[in-house]
């Protein structure tokens, strides 16, 4: 147990890799599919482990190390470069966790999509695990140096993905997505250089420690760097807030958020199936997690005083996103423009700062994860037939695949928030945590003190309507697509077949469960942390 | 007669001790003349040569690794004329390091076409070229530094249109000798002012000189006049904008080794005298700002140069379609991003450079240098596996390159990564090093580092789209069967740049320990001596 609690998120983030050059290594199509599979299933169960080992209970709420009686847990160190104070660190608490979970889970169930692939399939599978090192060593660093790393590690593996697995417009995608991202990254490089400097000051070298400064996480979001940050380090509130806001954009971009979503349908219109359901369902929450793990806790302050800006960068992309989707007649576009729509309550919910906004910000992501990967690959299987997405030929085939219609009915419920599915329980988290901050104590309205009312009121109303939109599009596709009369080009269609029906049927449940029991399969396991992490911002 | 002798003075012999520091120099010389009288005992002379070049390389490369820790080797020797310190002695090691890794690369293309009987040439110049540069790190004099510089130049003139039967190649050195001259001149006539000023070459004196009195309003034009002189001179051994434009031409024309020669080790060099000359001048100020010589406007003048030479070198490249053209302009914008660095040099700051001549900037700058060299020999060695190949130079004749020869892709894409600045490759480590160094001094620094990041962006685009044309574009040209030494060449450099990432901690630590500057503030030097070592006199 010892063992396995030291070494657990160093073996799950690096076994992918291993299983990488396993895949190179291998001869034959089904040899190179079956070692990828083998890699995932085992990465998958070995995240299931942490169950086990996480303690959701530990601790006395302090976003700190467990052995300070904090959330984080699990952590695993070493030196990697002693002159700047970098750590190979790793931990986890349950802002992670369910995060960490997600990915194994879709990791696998793209596995299994990627089965039908025969372009180059041992450069697709090396690539793809690849990637899941990179994604999960996003979500498992503790150290801001490494974050870094492995935030740009993920980025080449998905430029090859796209570029070369991708549709007709597949290089103008990929390298759109490489240049996008990269801009964020820059703005995150600077950050990363500037928090260092002036965390220099805050943590001066010690006989212990020879060298001043640090890259912890954890650390830089304590009490000690904000109290000390501004007096002692002598960083104002303009640097402050550029830094913010380079963090903001950096992670907004991943999110994506309008006005920097462009990248997001055209990537998504070219990937390959399961490059799409790991784009949207992963790498989207890179960004979200982001904000959540470094922009807020380092910089609350900054936080507080641009909420507004960020609070309509939310909205405008909860409306924008889903007029945008009701307009497209392309299916896997209209898919890409929901994604918008629902990452935008998440960069609501974190701007409003209250406690069900966050709440249900993370929810929303894990929600956004099941039901984004599972109408992508609903939108792949039926692209695999017709060879093509335009929602206008479609029609009548509820006939032909009932048992698909039924699957497609499920993920299209859930994803425009109806009650009992896992869409709706964090679309009204975060309607409920935008009304709440105009709750005379939140943190918010304590700052401006009471001015942000009617902006705040206004948003909210604003933010609702963005659900109805949602519900008309998620609608009008299931009549496009599903309804009328049957035609007679999709006839002869197959019925899901086993392999679709494998990977379709646990996210079906997922998408259930979380919006049955919410309570038991998510806040269970993140409440503590994000009561912690909330308790940083007021 | 005993006039004439008094006049010259007694011979100056030498010591050991004295000799001792420029080891590897001294091989370099060694190996220069066994490389000349090599065709007399072997027929089949340019492999002999090669060898030849390639031990003497391995020789001086290993004796200067055994003398880093003698005694006296640190401090000036021949009287001042030469310098030596861990910041020239770690370049003299990625130096050698670099040609020997140049040699192998003329093993794997055009060992088989030379000429029988250009060997013996080619390495009397590349050789004498490596000691120019060897020498422009441990120079402090003006006289030496001219010497030095121009020791480095007139061979790679000659390198430049070494393939005597081509038209471009002949073009290029033109260009080259054209450019060089005009700017050695300049440089000369600049220098020839700060003589005149404090009647010393002693570039440690000449600062201290400074700082002893002012020069009147005539003098600071003069002073301004010799700066800029010397700030051509070397920023055209840098390539830096407005002097760059011999550099894409140059390096189209050249053949492929003397290219990836002229690209690391010409601008390394170049860089590393102007760290020298620069610094040994500010601590003779003592890092203040004096009557005429205001310290903060020459960093000023430098990272402005330094930006705008990383961004039109960015720029320039976005259209190239040829891969040496391209990876002059990529090499135009590193050092542009290295002269940024160069800037702080003469910065007043204990974090920055310290009472000792310890100094971060050094050491970003060296540390940059390590893994810039691993990154374009790759770049270039595999670029010359295809012209082999091919006969192509153009890139869109890398189509389909990851089916005809994945491995050599794989190593390119490696170093187009690494160049970008992207983990898990060493070329981040060393970018975010050098902006690191930059944010540390703060204020208007900071704009350097927006800068570098906003080129990171430009460089982006044309990198990828040599990577794009390898992976994504589709081509039936058949398999290439490329060179198994140059491949392995390729492997070890992509293997180089992965271990540089993981294993920065000894990076960053062998360079810190080394980025120390030999200052000469700290012996309190008179000017006088070096006025009479000009003159002959004897003290």
């Amino acid at each position: 147990m010892d063992f396995l609690s030291n070494w657990l998120l160093t073996i799950l983030i690096f076994l992918p890799c291993v299983g990488a050059v396993l895949v190179l290594f291998a001869k034959g199509r089904d040899a190179v599919r079956w070692t990828a599979l083998a890699t995932t299933i085992v990465t998958f169960a070995l995240s299931l482990l942490l169950f086990a080992t996480f303690d959701w209970h530990q601790g006395n709420g302090k976003y700190a190390y467990a052995s300070e009686g904090g959330v984080v847990q699990m952590v695993q160190q070493a030196a990697w470069i002693p002159a700047f104070n970098i750590q190979y660190k790793v931990g986890i608490d349950g802002l992670s966790f369910p995060l960490v979970i997600l990915s194994t889970f879709i990791c696998l169930l793209a596995c299994i999509a990627s089965w039908n692939i025969d372009k180059m399939l041992k450069g697709y599978m090396a690539l793809f695990l690849f990637l899941e090192t990179g994604i999960l060593g996003v979500f498992l660093s503790l150290d801001f140096f490494l974050f870094y790393v492995f935030f740009e590690v993920s980025l080449l593996p998905m430029y090859f993905l796209i570029g070369i697995w991708g549709g007709p417009r597949k290089e103008y995608a990929a390298i759109k997505f490489f240049l996008y991202t990269l801009v964020g990254s820059i703005g995150l490089l600077i950050v990363l250089i500037g928090t260092y400097l002036y965390s220099r000051s805050v943590f001066p070298a010690t006989a212990g420690n020879p060298v001043a400064g640090t890259f912890d996480l954890v650390k830089l979001a304590g009490p000690e760097f904000q109290a000390k940050v501004m007096s002692v380090a002598g960083m104002t509130s303009a640097v402050m807030k550029t830094f913010f806001v380079l963090l903001m954009i950096g992670f907004l971009i991943k999110v994506p958020a309008v006005p920097l979503h462009t990248w997001l349908p055209d990537a998504h219109v070219e990937a390959p199936t399961p490059i799409s359901m790991i784009l949207a369902a992963i790498l989207l929450k890179m960004g979200g997690y982001g904000i959540f793990r470094i922009a807020y806790p380092l910089y609350p302050n900054a936080g507080k005083e641009l909420w507004l800006l960020f609070a309509i960068i939310g909205v405008v992309s909860i409306i924008y996103g889903a007029l945008c989707a009701m307009s497209q007649t392309d299916f896997k576009k209209l898919v890409a423009y929901s994604s918008v729509s629902h990452m935008g309550f998440v960069t609501l919910g974190a701007a409003m700062m209250t406690d069900a906004g966050v709440n249900g910000a993370l929810f929303m992501m894990i929600a956004h994860g099941i039901t984004s990967a599972m109408m992508f690959f609903i939108v792949g299987v039926i692209y695999d037939r017709a060879h093509h997405r335009e929602l206008a030929r479609f029609g009548g085939i509820a006939t032909t695949m009932p048992v698909y219609t039924g699957f497609s009915t499920v993920a299209c419920m859930a994803n425009l928030g109806l009650p009992g599915l896992c869409g709706f329980v964090g679309e009204v988290m975060v309607l409920i945590g935008s009304f709440q901050a105009a709750k005379p104590d939140s943190i918010i309205m304590q700052y401006t003190k009471g001015a942000a009312w009617p902006y705040i009121m206004t948003l909210a109303v604003i933010s609702c309507f963005g659900v109805i939109l949602t519900a008309g599009y998620m609608l009008w596709t299931i009549q496009r697509v599903f309804f009328g009369p049957e035609k007679n080009e999709y006839r002869g269609f197959p019925e899901v077949d086993r392999r679709e029906i494998t990977v379709l049927t646990p996210l079906t449940v997922m998408a259930i469960a979380l919006g049955v029991l919410p309570t038991l399969t998510m806040f269970v396991f993140t409440q503590q942390t994000v009561n912690a992490l909330f308790k940083l911002f007021s | 007669m005993t006039h004439l002798l008094a006049a010259i003075g007694l011979p100056y012999i030498p010591g050991w001790d004295e000799l001792r520091p420029f080891a590897a120099d001294l091989w370099l010389i060694v190996t220069i003349v066994a490389v000349l009288i090599t065709p007399f005992f072997i027929t089949r002379s340019n492999i002999a040569c090669a060898l030849v070049a390639l031990a003497g390389v391995t020789l001086a490369f290993l004796s200067q690794l055994l003398v880093r820790n003698s005694p006296h080797v640190i401090g000036e020797h021949f009287r001042g004329l030469l310098v030596m310190d861990q910041f020239a002695m770690l370049w003299k090691l990625l130096l050698l390091l670099f040609v020997a890794g140049v040699i192998l690369m003329w093993f794997t293309t055009t060992a088989s076409n030379m000429h029988e009987g250009d060997g013996p040439e080619f390495f009397a110049l590349l050789l004498s070229a490596t000691l120019g540069m060897s020498l422009m790190a441990s120079t402090s004099n003006l006289l030496m530094l001219v010497l030095s510089v121009e020791m480095a130049s007139l061979p790679s003139y000659v390198l430049a249109g070494f393939r005597k039967t081509h038209r471009i190649g002949a073009e290029a050195s033109l260009k080259y000798v054209l450019f060089g001259a005009v700017t050695s001149a300049v440089m000369i006539y600049g220098l020839s002012f700060l003589y005149g000023l404090y009647g010393t070459l002693q570039v440690g004196a000449i600062g201290h000189a400074m700082a002893a009195g002012a020069i009147g309003v005539g003098g600071n034009a003069l002073l301004a006049v010799a700066l800029l002189g010397l700030i051509v001179g070397i920023g055209f051994k840098v390539s830096a904008v407005p002097f760059h434009f011999w550099c894409p031409d140059v390096f189209e024309g050249a053949s492929i080794e003397v290219t990836t020669f002229l690209s690391v080790a010409s601008k390394g060099a170049a860089l590393v005298l102007l760290i020298r000359v620069l610094t040994t001048i500010a601590a003779g100020l003592g890092f203040a700002p004096h009557a005429g010589m205001s310290l903060a406007a020459l960093a000023g003048v430098i990272g402005v140069m330094g930006a705008v030479t990383c961004t039109v070198g960015n720029l320039g490249a976005l259209v190239q379609t040829n891969i040496k053209r391209l990876l002059a302009y990529s090499s135009i914008a590193h050092a542009g991003y290295m002269l940024c660095a160069v800037s702080l040099l003469v910065r007043h700051k204990a974090t920055i450079v310290g009472e000792d001549g310890n100094s971060i900037a050094a050491q970003a700058i060296l540390l940059y240098l390590a893994v810039y060299l691993f990154m374009n020999l790759g770049a270039f060695t595999v670029a010359a596996l295809i012209y082999r190949q091919t006969g192509s130079e153009d890139i869109t004749h890398y189509a389909g390159l990851s089916r005809r020869s994945p491995l050599a892709a794989a190593c390119m894409t490696v170093f187009m990564f690494s160049l970008i600045g992207l983990p898990p490759f060493a070329g981040f480590v060393a970018k975010f090093n050098l902006m690191w160094v930059l944010g540390t001094n703060g204020g208007w620094w900071w704009a350097l580092v927006a800068v570098i990041g906003l080129n990171t962006i430009f460089s982006l685009y044309y990198y990828v789209r040599v990577v794009k044309i390898m992976y994504l574009t589709p081509s039936d040209a058949p398999a290439l069967n490329v060179n198994p030494l140059g491949l392995g060449l390729a492997v070890a450099c992509a293997a180089a740049l992965v271990l540089l990432f993981i294993g920065l901690a000894p990076l960053s630590r062998v360079t810190t320990n080394y980025g120390k500057l030999y200052l000469t503030s700290q012996t309190q030097q008179q000017p006088a001596q070096s006025t009479a070592m000009i003159t002959g006199e004897r003290r």
